[in-house]
């Protein structure tokens, strides 16, 4: 985390070969490099993405989708935080419980889509079962590592300083692994997104994901790469939210965690 | 002479390590009275830390019994409190140097008690000024000043440390031997210190408990005649000083 503690530092290089990619794109648009039927030029996608904005299709979209990613996200975290609580806390749960996770952790979410296609049919909870599968895995692992890699000498500290058993979980294990279930809720957050535009593209005909298809299958090129420009900064806007959130929250989180 | 603070008699620990079981300690006999300074010495694997940790109620002696002022030692116990060698590991690297401090003391005491102890426990060890700080922003003997002081917070009688000085540097570690001879003198803490170092059991010591064996046990205990209060460059020139440290290292089985 490279940008923890002040302000967002802008990559001036970076930016500049990004603004430079669109404009060669842009002029191999215009004089015919690049002629394909169904690939506009930049400055044709921004117009489309600001007729969208203007219809107010664009908002209602992306409302839909933040909600369902926050959704998803939050039913994720509840479930693997208390799963990799538990995990983290419990030997014996981790004796039985890691061969299943082993198991079911590969399965990639998408898979899943036929699945609650069948039970739901195209609507939100479909979407949910596509979005919260894969979201509850790395805030659960994170979860339980950040728990179990404690070093026992904070225990150590508990008991010398005579906290009680409940006290030492919560004023020293719990903040102890905060900085890694932080870590996980991140990683979750950005799967989430993934996972909803998923399961608006194949499965609930509604948000962002939705609009790509829709554009696509109504032949307006220029409005799918809109769509697709705004799930883009989207991913951009939670990132730089969450870790701004973070760091203000927990000062101390964001130093040297991985 | 006093009743001691810790009185250990034959005591012993027994561990059970991948199946068996191992003794650490055995025929442990000690006594610690108020605001006397202990050190004990001892080559690694004799069971220094298994001893600390019994002492601190982390280990439950297997035989014989501990007291600590008259009481059976079950947990541990109320005025006695541990400093760890691994500050770095014993710190609650989410809070500050105050709050580390107060960790052991603000779930009992009012608020305006606890901000007043805190002061008093960073001014004891000189880092008043860094209150506010992190503690990875502290060089490594400021961050051990800061498990000492949040050991002072507490008020105990005394005070158990592990090999307190082993990762630090000779000045600082000579800076903070005189600070603990100056707290013992100030709050009359008892200090019973772990340390591989033979001459820093000397000059910090009114005694010196010599460890030895597997399991170990205590070979033989000297009382350290030296003038107090110790000096880093006169008292380790005194005749007496390089005579305990020549006794010690030869009860220790060098040479």
């Amino acid at each position: 985390m490279a940008s923890a503690g002040g302000p967002a530092r802008v990559n001036w290089p970076g930016l500049v070969l990004f603004v430079l990619l669109l404009l060669v794109w842009e002029a191999a648009v215009r004089f015919g490099l690049m002629a394909f039927e169904f690939f506009p030029a930049p400055s044709v996608i921004a117009a489309g993405a600001a007729r969208l904005a203007r219809e107010g299709i664009l908002l209602d979209d992306l409302i839909h989708t933040l909600i369902s990613m926050a959704l998803g996200w939050t039913i994720a975290m509840v479930i693997g935080v208390s799963i990799g609580l538990l995990l983290g806390f419990s030997p014996f749960a981790r004796t039985f419980g890691l061969a299943s996770i082993e198991v079911l952790r590969p399965i990639p979410g998408i898979a899943f889509a036929p699945l609650g296609l069948l039970l739901f049919g195209f609507s939100l909870q479909t979407e949910l079962v596509i979005t919260v599968l894969p979201t509850i895995w790395p805030v659960m692992i994170n979860t339980m590592g950040g728990i179990a890699n404690v070093h026992p000498r904070l225990t150590d500290v508990g008991r010398t300083l005579r906290l009680s058993p409940v006290e030492i979980v919560r004023h020293l294990l719990l903040p102890a692994a905060l900085p890694s279930i932080v870590v996980g809720a991140r990683i979750s957050l950005g799967l989430a997104l993934v996972m909803v535009i998923v399961a608006e593209i194949v499965g609930n005909p509604a948000g962002l994901g939705y609009g790509i298809v829709r554009e696509q299958q109504a032949m307006n090129p220029e409005l799918m790469f809109a769509y697709i420009a705004v799930v883009g900064c989207l991913g951009i806007a939670l990132n730089a939210g969450v870790l701004a959130l973070t760091t203000a929250l927990w000062p101390a989180s964001t130093r040297g965690t991985s | 002479m006093l009743d001691p603070i810790f009185e250990c008699r034959s005591a012993g620990v027994t561990l059970s390590l991948n199946g068996g079981t191992r003794p650490i300690i055995t025929d442990i006999d000690l006594s610690v009275h108020e605001a006397e300074f202990l050190s004990i010495v001892g080559p690694s694997g004799t069971g220094k830390t298994t001893l600390l940790r019994m002492l601190g109620g982390l280990l439950c002696p297997t035989s014989g019994e501990v007291r600590v002022k008259g009481e059976l030692l079950t947990g541990p116990p109320d005025g006695v409190v541990i400093v760890f060698q691994d500050y770095a590991n014993a710190l609650l690297q989410w809070r500050t140097v105050a709050a580390n401090v107060a960790f052991g003391i603000e779930r009992k005491l009012p608020a305006r008690e606890c901000a007043e102890r805190v002061e008093a426990a960073l001014d004891l060890v000189g880092l008043s000024k860094r209150a506010d700080d992190y503690p990875w922003q502290l060089s490594g003997g400021m961050q051990q000043r800061v498990q000492i002081a949040r050991a002072l917070a507490l008020r105990p009688a005394v005070m158990l440390m592990d090999e307190p000085f082993a990762a630090l540097d000779a000045m600082t570690k000579a800076g903070l031997q005189d600070e603990l001879l100056r707290l013992r003198d100030q709050t009359r803490t008892s200090f019973v210190f772990i340390t591989h170092d033979i001459e820093e059991a000397v000059y910090l010591g009114d005694r010196v408990a010599v460890l030895r064996g597997s399991p170990g046990r205590i070979e033989s205990i000297v009382e350290i005649g030296l003038p107090s209060p110790r000096d880093q460059i006169s008292t380790r020139q005194m005749p007496e000083f390089l005579a305990y440290r020549y006794d010690l290292h030869r009860a220790i089985g060098h040479g």
